[in-house]
């Protein structure tokens, strides 16, 4: 065993780490341990496209009251792949209307930039992208997997 | 590949709870008919709206097989409640 995979082993069971953040840390340790050995075997890697989509929520605030709340939806790529489709299929005059209700909210985005063909990039590119947000009482996690 | 089982569940802090399997395939397959009588007043609608019918039917259809290994699951600390669909 080595010296990273003990340490989270320790965290977990001293309980600063949940079990799914362990697993995701290990995980990610994996990864890194395949890509190293790929390196140095001089191979290139092929990353597997993510599948899924995943949200967590944990909100704490209102333990007072019996228990925290927590969320956890697994959204599949083909879902996100079809809303952006659908995205398209927008009429030209509502896409207008929408993108002014983006720029009041303070978004500057063209929805009819947003095109299916440029859609498989903007999924591969999802597969490193890891969100987390901590408040005080509130943790928000989007990743993919 | 479309959605063949949902799976609804619901527990309590008090490991009280169900667990409910809807066969999903046999519920599209009662409402086959009625899709295929609809169908021409969809492709109507659409054209009207001068939204390309197939082109929009080929979207629905990738939503609705694409809702295949959802996962929504909520907790409050005194109940759990989720969804699968498989």
């Amino acid at each position: 065993m080595n010296e990273e995979r003990r340490r989270i082993l320790e965290m977990l069971s001293t309980g600063k780490i949940t079990t799914e953040e362990a697993d995701r840390l290990l995980l990610a340790l994996g990864s890194q341990q395949v890509s190293g050995s790929a390196a140095t075997s001089s191979e290139p890697v092929v990353k597997a496209p993510p599948r899924y989509l995943r949200v967590m929520v944990e909100d704490h605030s209102d333990e007072s009251n019996g228990g925290h709340t927590q969320v956890n939806i697994r959204v599949p790529m083909q879902l996100l792949r079809a809303g952006v489709r659908l995205a398209g299929l927008i009429p030209a005059q509502a896409q207008i209307r929408v993108n002014e209700a983006l720029q009041e909210q303070g978004i500057n985005f063209d929805l009819s930039h947003l095109k299916p063909e440029n859609l498989e990039e903007l999924v591969n590119q999802l597969s490193d992208l890891t969100v987390d947000v901590d408040d005080h009482d509130t943790k928000v996690r989007v990743f993919c997997e | 590949m479309i959605p063949l089982m949902l799976v609804l569940g619901f527990r309590t802090y008090k490991r009280r709870g169900f667990r409910l399997w809807i066969p999903l395939f046999l519920v599209w397959l009662l409402l086959l008919p009625l899709v295929l009588v609809l169908l021409p007043f969809a492709f109507l609608g659409l054209a009207l709206m001068r939204v390309n019918p197939f082109r929009a039917l080929l979207t629905g259809w990738q939503i609705f097989t694409g809702l295949k290994g959802t996962h929504i699951e909520v907790e409050d600390g005194n109940a759990l409640v989720w969804i699968r669909i498989y």
